[in-house]
This record gives structure tokens, C-alpha cells and sequence, in this order.
């Protein structure tokens, strides 16, 4: 009796325990996830004066919001430059976004429910698209758009953010796809429905979470695209902001705490889009992976 | 209503045969029963006399029309899914009157059938709600409402109540069967439940492994199975077979178990046995035709009792003989414990005998 | 032909007849009119460059990248970098960054995940701050890390002197021995989530009563965890590594924005070494034979990558 007592303390105490090395192990990686961010605001707080200091002030003495102010204001170099770059990046992330899902939906809704011969081959030449780096795209796509004179236009940047964003959304889209039944549509098309009708006015509505995420992720993987950018443009008032942030503040010395206000203003639309629509964010990307 | 004919329908998906050349006519205002174990092409046919996937062979009429290559929505059926398959962003009434809207009859006859089909199925209060705010019964009435709002030639239904609880079941049966009545509808129902199949239908059709069995009325299909399959798929308890060996004996036929004793058929029975492809035949009698004995009577085989299950009115209990298991039925005064040896007595006129090899009934020339 | 007994009647039916391919491929005619349009984009963005790489891997193009002035070697660009002693140099570092990423990544993102399982109070919120170094823009992490690492006003260094492990700042990128350990660093800060967000949906699919019959045993909670929730959990951690050492073997921004695969190429990694290849130095069919042994590889990483996707996938087929 008491040692069957004893032995369940003892296997409580055990699940107490591991519970609370989960929580410590929370903490700690909650501080290394979110230091550096906070070390990105503060620094942006100061004085680039008081940033070159060492050891550093870890609250600024006079914090200032003076970089942020020549990031937004129209009449100096810096802040015409940087609102033309976000710009830039809002143009080019929604174009993207809006070709990416209009040509995914009906490739992803095809993945889904048709078998036609090559489907499988087809969907695995799409998904392997997410398996290659851009470099591999890189020198012929510079050709190319050599070739078509796009070099230093948006639409290069939208016709190769095509390359990344049309397969991850077509996989994203096939997952949600995947999940809604086909006795709906076919209960509309025995209802009277063709095939485009049961598609439009049943399927459609239902994956509107699907379309919302997939939307997110194209506008987020625009958005902070590199690679392709920092390679096709090279004039000024054409840039993005990850391209255009870099060559701005690194031409002599590095601007530190100009830099942490840009890159923070960078991330601000971003990290503000996940945070309203993390729901259907997450689920997307787990839709794929775990089937139910 | 119309009539509803499969010609030789072939559904395959690459060797795998979910449809293996069914035959069948459903007459108009009958109600056939698609009944087989789970996985034997009952769902891939009821889909293709739909239209949803494309046939591999055959053809299929509804009425005087070769709708092999139409549409499901040029096909003129209704059907009611397994899992209802309600659109889960319309309310009850817009899933109503769905199939009427995409037919564009006007809005007041939408809403004069809407109502109608609601009131006939008892669901007019939930009208305004999301399918995923009812209750599996109510979905379910909504499901079948939305077949019933349109006058199709024909009702097709894939399991429509093997998601409810079992009175639930048995009351939505009398229900579905009365609607049957009412509209005298041709209606091809679905079910892996061959009780079910038994109690509702005209006709019911025995599927296994692509393959259609036997199509007849149940009272036949229960009196003549063709083939072990079916007698032991139709019938609660199952038929109980037997695996035994032929062979004459001073001018008369029995049948010899390899323990060694014998069971002398009848005449009609012996000429059965003989026409065996090979002396294995199979031995089959429902319960209700075995009397069991306490001591030995002549033609009676020995067993020996595995369990007993009193019910009430009757007790049921199995027995082993020669290896097999016999399902039995004796009053319930009959004293029958475990392990007690007993005779069984097969009445000759309605024990059914198999070929061993090909598995088919054995009849008389 | 069946196996099904019973059958001797039905033995005679002719067998059906086999269609086509042609005829398959006409049958499903509007199928294709929905992938149409993303095929054809995918061709022109995808598959004509990887052509395009195929065929300029086997040429010697001037810098200018004047097209007709390439000349055939065949496979001279290949012999090249087999032989250059700088490609197993990067090869190594690669390995090392990929593996070391991917493992750190996932075994973090596993902590956390089974931390996050059991419902607590703010929960949700620290999920999502967990999550945001994961949709900030790699090129932002890489200049708030190179900030931190700053060797003169670095806040890392900063930190360890206060603490007194150390007595004077560290170089931490601008170190031969620690750049290449200092960016793996940052690409795990940068990609651990996306392990958790991954496991934790894997971990929703272990049914509670499995858990609650292994309590009832008395199993302790590792065991619970190693012979109930992991077994649920391979098939996502197998998608989940793939994808991310396939990430992670594709990485260009943080080394390339933090040190330029430097320095004296000691945290150089593929990609990076590719790059300067060819938009540094403008050895474009070095580059890309480069890029096609990359693409060889990859492809082997895909087969799997695609197998566990689609997985179970026929079974949903409609008509
Ligand atoms: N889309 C499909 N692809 C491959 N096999 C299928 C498909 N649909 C059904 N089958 C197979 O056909 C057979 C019959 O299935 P089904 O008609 O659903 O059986 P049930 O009688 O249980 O309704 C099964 O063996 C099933 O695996
Ligand atoms: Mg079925």
C-alpha cells in the first residue's frame, strides 16, 4: 500500500519535472528567439554615436526616433529612396501574389481530383522546383531576361518569383483541395451542376482559408526574395527593399542603427500579416505534411 | 420513375477490377438493394450508373435513354451520400434548393417545393441553419430532402444510414421504405448491411469482389443461394457449411467426414451430390433447419457443443462438427451445455449442398 | 483471371477491353486545360533554364556572357571543379552546414513543439513570437546577427564580458575557425519554427487515448514519448528533415549578407561559391556544371522528398 503511494508520487513528481524543464527550455528559447529582434529596435533608437559605444548602452541614453523619421520623410534622399523601394517591394510581392494563385488554383484543383496520364510525373516536376536554389536558375534567367530586355524591370522579378511561388502554391492549394470531399462536388454535379459549376460555386467557397494562406505565403516569399533581385537591378528606383536597404546604408561605413530602423520597418508588414492570419498560415503549411 | 439498365459494366483502375461485368435490369418503382461486404464495387457502381467516374465498359439506360456518355447532370437522378455530402457553407434551405436553382425553375416553385420536401421530412424548423449546427439524423433528412425536392427518374443511395445509431437506423428505414411506397420511386440503395438489404428491398443484388452473385427477390436469395458466398453472407446466423466428401454406398449416396462417420442424403439430394465436379461437396443449413439430438437418431451427425446463447425465446449455440462450426437454434427449455457431445439431424428438403471445387450450388439437372 | 470463389459461372466474361494511351491522354483532354497554363509557365521559368544550365555547363563562355562567342569543352568545366582542391573544401563546409543546421533545427524545433503541446496559459502568444524569426526576411536576420556579432560593438560579446566568461570581445565572423559555427547559429534561429509548427500539427494527430491507455500502464513519460508519440511523428519529422536539409543545403542569403562566404572562403558553401562564380568572377560554365552537379543531387533528395508527399495519394482519386 504505501509503496504502490509512494511510487505514484514519485511518477508525479517525474511528469512535474519534466513539465518544468519544458517551461525553462521555453524561456530560454523564447530569449534567444526574440533578443535579437529587441536588440534591432533598440539599436534603432539611437544615435549612431551612441550605437559605436563599448560596452554597449543596452537602453539608448537619449533614444531618438530620428532614423526612423528620415526613413518616411518624401523630402530627403534616404527616405525618397526607401519609400520607393517599399513601394516597389508592395508592387511586385502583390503581383506576384495575384498571378501565382490565379494559375495555381485550377493546376492545384486538377492535382487534386484528376488521374490523367502524366499526372504524377507533372506534379513531381512541380514540387521538385522547391527542391532546386535559385543559383540554378540564375545565369540562364539572366540571360533570358537579357534577352526580352527586362533587366531592371519589375517584370522580371514577378516572371521569376513565379518559379518559387506558382509550385509552393500549387502544393499548398493541392492540401486543401485534398482535404475537401469529393462527394460535394459530385452531389452538386448530380444536382445539376457542370463540372465548372460544382468547382466555382462549392469547391471555390470552401477553400477560401486555402486561398488566403497561399496568398500569404507567395506575398512573404516576394517580399523577402533576395537572390533574384539583388542580381537583375541594379538602378536605384527599381530596387526592393532587402536589395535596395543593403547597397543604401553599406556604401562607406555601416549606419547601424539606420540599418536596424530599416530592416525593422522591413519586417514590420510581414510579421503583421502573419500575426493576423497566422491561423490559416499554419495550417496551410501543415496540411500538406500530415494527413489526417 | 423509370427503369434502370446495366449492360455488362466494367469499372477498372489498372488491374485492380472494382466493377467486373454486373448485369442488371431495375425495374421502374423497384427498389434493388446493392449489398455486399465493404470493398466489392458496390459505391463504384451506384457512381457510375451516376455518371461521376467514367465507365471502363458496358453501358447503362435510365428510361428509354443510353446515358453511358452523359453527364450526371444531364442523367436526371438523385442521389444520397454515405457521408451526406451537404455543402457545409449553405444553410438548409439554399442546400435545398440547390438542385432546383441549377435547374432555373422560378424562385416561388424553388420555394413551394423547398417547403414541401421540408415539411414531408420534418426538418422545416432547422431550415435557416448550417448543415454542421444539425445532428447526424437531421443531416441525414436534410440529404435525402435535397434528393426528394426534384422528381428524378431515379433515387440513388450509397449507405445512407450506416452513419446513424442503430434505432435511429431502424426507424429512418421504415421511413425511406414508405417514401419508396408513396412515390413509387425506383430507388437503388447501397448497404453493406445485408439485414438491411433483406428488409427493404424488391430485389436485392449480392456483390463480391467486383463481381454480382446473385440478383433476386431476397425471399429467393435467402431459399437458393448460389454459391457458398452468398449463403453465408444473407441470413442472421449464417449459413453453416460443412466440408464433407461424396461417395455411394450399396446403391444409395452419402456424405463421409473424415472422422468417419457417414450421413445418407436422400435421393434428390444424392443426385446433387453426384454431379460435383469431384467428391468434395459442402454441406450448408441454416439454423432453423438442423434439429439437435441428445442421443443418436439414424441420419443424424455427431458434434459437440462451443457455446450457448440463450435470447429469450430461443437459444442459439454453436457446434463443431467435423472441424466446422454449425450454428443451431433450440427452445429455450432445451439444456445444451459447453462441451456436451449431441446429434445433429439436417432436414434433407431444405439442407443446400456446394460443389467443393467451383463453390456453386449444386442443383438438379 | 479471379480468385474470387464462387465464380465458375462468371469465368466466361471476355476480358475488357484495354484502352490506349492516346486514347487515355484524349479522354482527359480538359483535364489538362487546368495545369495548361501553370505548365507553361513552369516551362519557361524552369524548365528552359535548367536546359539552358545543362548546355552551358559543357561550353567555355567569355565573361561578357557573349552567347555566340561560347566555345564547346565538353567536359572540361566539370574535370575542373572535381579536381580544384577549393571544391571539397566547400563541399565539407556545406555538409557541415547543412547537417549541423538541420539537426539543431529539428532538435529544437521537436523541445519546443512537445513543450507547446499541452494547453497553457499564453500559449498562443508564445507560439507566435516563436515564429517570427521564421517570416522575417532572411536578409534582415542576417544583418540584426552580423550587428550582434559586431567584433568591436557586438552585444554578444558585450554579454559574455559582463557575465565574465570572456575578457575581451570575440570575432566571431571574421574568424576562419568560427564563422562557418557562428552562421549555423543564426540559420537555426532563423529555422527552428518552422520544425515546430511542422511537429506540433504531427504531434495533433497522436490520438489522446493511445497516451492515456500508456499512462494507465504506467509507462513514464519518455516512454510514453518513445514508444507512443514518435512513432506517430516519423512521418512528419521525415518530411520535415528533407525539407529542411533541402533548405538548408540552398542557403545563400545569411552567408552571403554576413560574410561573403569568408573569410579566406571558410564559410563559403556551395551556393555562395556558385555565385561568385559566376556574377563575381564570370566563370558562367563553371558555374554552371556547378549547378548541375547540385541538380544531380538534388534530384536523388527529391525522389524522397516527393515519395513522402505523396504518399497515400491515389486513394482520393475522383472522377
Ligand atoms: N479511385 C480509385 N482508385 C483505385 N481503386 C479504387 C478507386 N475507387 C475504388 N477503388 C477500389 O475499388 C474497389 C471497390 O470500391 P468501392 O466501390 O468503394 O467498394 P464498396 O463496396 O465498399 O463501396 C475497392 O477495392 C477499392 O479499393
Ligand atoms: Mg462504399
Amino acid at each position: 500500500m504505501t509503496m504502490e503511494l509512494s511510487a505514484g508520487a514519485a511518477k508525479r513528481r517525474g511528469a512535474g519535472g519534466w513539465r518544468w524543464s519544458g517551461r525553462i527550455f521555453l524561456l530560454l528559447l523564447l530569449g534567444f528567439t526574440v533578443m535579437p529582434m529587441i536588440w534591432m529596435f533598440i539599436t534603432s533608437l539611437k544615435t549612431g554615436f551612441a550605437a559605436m559605444q563599448y560596452p554597449p548602452q543596452w537602453w539608448p541614453a537619449e533614444p531618438t526616433l530620428e532614423n526612423y523619421w528620415r526613413l518616411i520623410d518624401p523630402s530627403g534622399n534616404v527616405g525618397r529612396d526607401f519609400i520607393q523601394y517599399f513601394w516597389n517591394s508592395i508592387w511586385v510581392s502583390t503581383l506576384t501574389t495575384i498571378l501565382a494563385v490565379v494559375v495555381a488554383v485550377p493546376a492545384a484543383y486538377a492535382f487534386s481530383r484528376f488521374r490523367f496520364p502524366g499526372r504524377n510525373f507533372l506534379f513531381f516536376a512541380v514540387l521538385l522546383r522547391n527542391m532546386f536554389p535559385a543559383v540554378v536558375f540564375l545565369v540562364p534567367l539572366f540571360i533570358l531576361m537579357k534577352a526580352l530586355g527586362l533587366v531592371n524591370t519589375h517584370g522580371s522579378l514577378i516572371l521569376t518569383y513565379l518559379t518559387f511561388g506558382l509550385p509552393l502554391a500549387i502544393w499548398l492549394l493541392k492540401g486543401f483541395y485534398d482535404n475537401i470531399p469529393v462527394q460535394l462536388e459530385q452531389a452538386a454535379r448530380i444536382d445539376g451542376a457542370t463540372r465548372f459549376q460544382a468547382f466555382f460555386l462549392i469547391v471555390m467557397p470552401l477553400s477560401t482559408p486555402g486561398i488566403i494562406a497561399t496568398s500569404i505565403y507567395s506575398f512573404i516569399g516576394a517580399w523577402n526574395e533576395y537572390i533574384y533581385a539583388y542580381t537583375f537591378l541594379t538602378r536605384h528606383d527599381q530596387m526592393t527593399l532587402p536589395v535596395g536597404i543593403q547597397r543604401f546604408f553599406s556604401e562607406n561605413a555601416t549606419d547601424w542603427p539606420g540599418l536596424m530602423a530599416a530592416t525593422f520597418m522591413m519586417s514590420i508588414p510581414v510579421v503583421v500579416l502573419f500575426l493576423v492570419l497566422q491561423r490559416y498560415f499554419v495550417r496551410a503549411l501543415t496540411e500538406g505534411a500530415v494527413k489526417h | 420513375m423509370a427503369q434502370v439498365i446495366l449492360k455488362d459494366v466494367v469499372k477498372n483502375y489498372g488491374d485492380v477490377y472494382a466493377v467486373n461485368h454486373v448485369s442488371l435490369t431495375v425495374e421502374d418503382g423497384e427498389f434493388v438493394a446493392l449489398v455486399g461486404p465493404s470493398g466489392c464495387g458496390k459505391t463504384t457502381t451506384l457512381n457510375l450508373v451516376a455518371g461521376l467516374i467514367p465507365m471502363s465498359g458496358g453501358t447503362i439506360n435510365i428510361g428509354d435513354r443510353d446515358v453511358t456518355d452523359l453527364d450526371p447532370k444531364d442523367r436526371d437522378i438523385a442521389m444520397v451520400f454515405q457521408n451526406y455530402a451537404l455543402y457545409p457553407q449553405k444553410s438548409v434551405y439554399k442546400n435545398l434548393a440547390f438542385p432546383l436553382q441549377m435547374r432555373k425553375l422560378p424562385k416561388e416553385e424553388i420555394d413551394k417545393r423547398v417547403q414541401a420536401a421540408a415539411k414531408t421530412l420534418d426538418i422545416v424548423h432547422l431550415l435557416e441553419r448550417k448543415p454542421r449546427e444539425l445532428s447526424g439524423g437531421q443531416q441525414q433528412r436534410v440529404a435525402l430532402g435535397r434528393a426528394l425536392v426534384r422528381e428524378p427518374r431515379a433515387f440513388l443511395m450509397d449507405e445512407p444510414l450506416s452513419n446513424l445509431d442503430a434505432k435511429l437506423r431502424v426507424q429512418m428505414r421504415s421511413e425511406i421504405k414508405r417514401f419508396h411506397q408513396d412515390l413509387n420511386a425506383t430507388i437503388i440503395y447501397v448497404t453493406h448491411d445485408q439485414l438491411e438489404a433483406v428488409t427493404m428491398s424488391d430485389k436485392m443484388a449480392v456483390m463480391n469482389g467486383g463481381f454480382l452473385q446473385q440478383y433476386d427477390s431476397p425471399a429467393n436469395v435467402f431459399a437458393n443461394p448460389v454459391n457458398m458466398f452468398v449463403a453465408s453472407f444473407v441470413g442472421s446466423p449464417a449459413m453453416s457449411l460443412v466440408p464433407l466428401t461424396a461417395a455411394s454406398k450399396d446403391g444409395k449416396v452419402v456424405l463421409q467426414s473424415p472422422e468417419g462417420w457417414e450421413m445418407p442424403l436422400s435421393d434428390a439430394n444424392g443426385r446433387k451430390a453426384l454431379s460435383a465436379k469431384s467428391s468434395k461437396v459442402v454441406l450448408g443449413g441454416r439454423h432453423s433447419t438442423i434439429t439437435v439430438h441428445k442421443s443418436q437418431v439414424p441420419g443424424a451427425v455427431p458434434g459437440k457443443v462451443y457455446t450457448v446463447e440463450p435470447t429469450g425465446d430461443v437459444t442459439f449455440a454453436q457446434v463443431f462438427v467435423s472441424g466446422a462450426v454449425v450454428n443451431v437454434s433450440v427452445a429455450p427449455t432445451f439444456q445444451l451445455r459447453p462441451d456436451e457431445p449431441v446429434f445433429l439431424e439436417f432436414d434433407q428438403d431444405r439442407m443446400h449442398l456446394f460443389d467443393g471445387e467451383t463453390e456453386m450450388a449444386l442443383k438438379l439437372a | 483471371m479471379s480468385t474470387v470463389p464462387g465464380q465458375a459461372i462468371f469465368r466466361d466474361v471476355p476480358e475488357p477491353r484495354r484502352i490506349g494511351l492516346s486514347q487515355k491522354v484524349w479522354n482527359s483532354r480538359f483535364d489538362y486545360l487546368y495545369v495548361a497554363p501553370a505548365l507553361i509557365v513552369m516551362l519557361i521559368v524552369i524548365g528552359y533554364p535548367i536546359y539552358y544550365t545543362i548546355e552551358l555547363s559543357f561550353f567555355n563562355t567569355p565573361a561578357s556572357l557573349a552567347l555566340s562567342a561560347k566555345q564547346f569543352n565538353g567536359l572540361d568545366n566539370y574535370v575542373t571543379i572535381l579536381t580544384s582542391p577549393v571544391f571539397w573544401k566547400v563541399t565539407w563546409q556545406t555538409v557541415l552546414w547543412t547537417v549541423l543546421s538541420t539537426f539543431f533545427a529539428f532538435m529544437i524545433g521537436l523541445g519546443a513543439a512537445l513543450a507547446l503541446h499541452r494547453e497553457f496559459a499564453g500559449r498562443g502568444v508564445l507560439r507566435a513570437l516563436l515564429l517570427i524569426p521564421w517570416v522575417v526576411s532572411a536578409v534582415a536576420a542576417s544583418y540584426v546577427w552580423k550587428w550582434l556579432y559586431h567584433s568591436d560593438f557586438g552585444a554578444i560579446s558585450a554579454m559574455l564580458t559582463q557575465v565574465g566568461w570572456i575578457d575581451k570581445p570575440i570575432n566571431f565572423i571574421d574568424n576562419t575557425n568560427t564563422s562557418l559555427y557562428a552562421l549555423i547559429v543564426v540559420n537555426v534561429w532563423k529555422e527552428f519554427s518552422f520544425a515546430m509548427i511542422m511537429l506540433m500539427a504531427g504531434l495533433q494527430t497522436v490520438p489522446d487515448t493511445l497516451l492515456r491507455a500508456a499512462q494507465v500502464d504506467g509507462a513514464s513519460p519518455w516512454q510514453r514519448f518513445w514508444h507512443v508519440t514518435f512513432p506517430h511523428l516519423q512521418g512528419v519529422s521525415m518530411v520535415t528533415l528533407l525539407l529542411l536539409a533541402v533548405q538548408n543545403f540552398n542557403s545563400f542569403i545569411i552567408p552571403w549578407i554576413m560574410t561573403g562566404g569568408g573569410p579566406a572562403g571558410s564559410s563559403d558553401i556551395w551556393i555562395t561559391h556558385i555565385y561568385q562564380l559566376a556574377f563575381g568572377r564570370q566563370r558562367w560554365g563553371v558555374a554552371s556544371a556547378y549547378a548541375v552537379i547540385l541538380f544531380i543531387v538534388m534530384m536523388v533528395l527529391g525522389y524522397f522528398y516527393v515519395r513522402a508527399l505523396t504518399k497515400g495519394d491515389d486513394a482520393r482519386a475522383a472522377g
